[in-house]
């Protein structure tokens, strides 16, 4: 049984949002921050976004590409193997540790972490990722409580576009 | 888990919490506050079932803060 039906939109998330207008529109500004702003490298924040992701098991989530983010295929392809992987870079692998244990070890995360990755990003950058990481957790748990349809999109996440 | 603070308040004057070191990304603060603002001033769930679940899920989280 569906919590919700979806309302017409061309997205499910948008759809579900549909439902509560300013909300969807607050939300948007909120998550579209990371892009419209540019806070953090692009190509790190769809890493993490597709990282979390695969650890939730989220296919909506998954479905949606940003391919303007610069994200080669073999990384794409070795990033649930990230750790054995060599085609990462040293802030990838520190950001990655990072959004490995958010959504189910967040009381795991130990200093040396934050150490390792505070050598490559300064503290509003590290706030940002973090922030990060807490939306894209927030984003999958929404769609697998509501049973959002897995739907392709390849649109950057601006605050003006539509939320995939 | 560590109990100290991983990054500083962006307010001078003002322990790490929420606000401040959110503060570090003015924008993220200020577009965050009018979301979550408006969580708890509008809506059709009542304020009370709203508190409760934050609780819980604070006591799931074991978030102490």
């Amino acid at each position: 049984m569906k919590l919700v039906e979806l309302t017409e939109a061309p997205q499910p998330f948008e759809g579900l949002l549909q439902h509560r207008p300013e909300l969807r529109s607050l939300y948007k500004r909120f998550y579209g921050t990371f892009w419209d702003e540019a806070l953090l490298p692009r190509s790190l924040l769809e890493l993490c976004r597709l990282r979390i992701a695969q650890l939730h098991d989220c296919e909506a989530e998954l479905a949606v590409t940003d391919t303007r983010s610069g994200v080669p295929d073999n990384q794409r392809v070795g990033l649930d193997r990230w750790e054995a992987a060599d085609c990462f870079s040293p802030l990838d692998r520190a950001a990655l540790a990072i959004a490995e244990l958010m959504p189910w070890q967040h009381h795991s995360m130990t200093d040396a972490q934050f150490a390792t990755l505070r050598e490559h990003l300064d503290e509003k950058q590290c706030v940002a990722l973090v922030v990060a990481l807490a939306l894209f957790d927030a984003n999958c748990r929404l769609r697998l409580v509501f049973e959002l349809p897995a739907s392709p999109a390849s649109e950057p996440a601006f605050s003006s576009g539509l939320l995939h | 888990m560590s109990t100290t603070p991983r990054v500083s308040s962006a307010i001078a004057g003002q322990p790490p919490h929420f606000g401040s070191v959110m503060a570090q990304q003015p924008e993220l603060l200020q577009r965050f506050g009018a979301l979550y603002a408006t969580f708890w001033s509008h809506g059709v769930v009542d304020h009370r079932t709203k508190e409760v679940a934050r609780m819980r899920n604070a006591r799931i989280t074991d978030c102490g803060y």
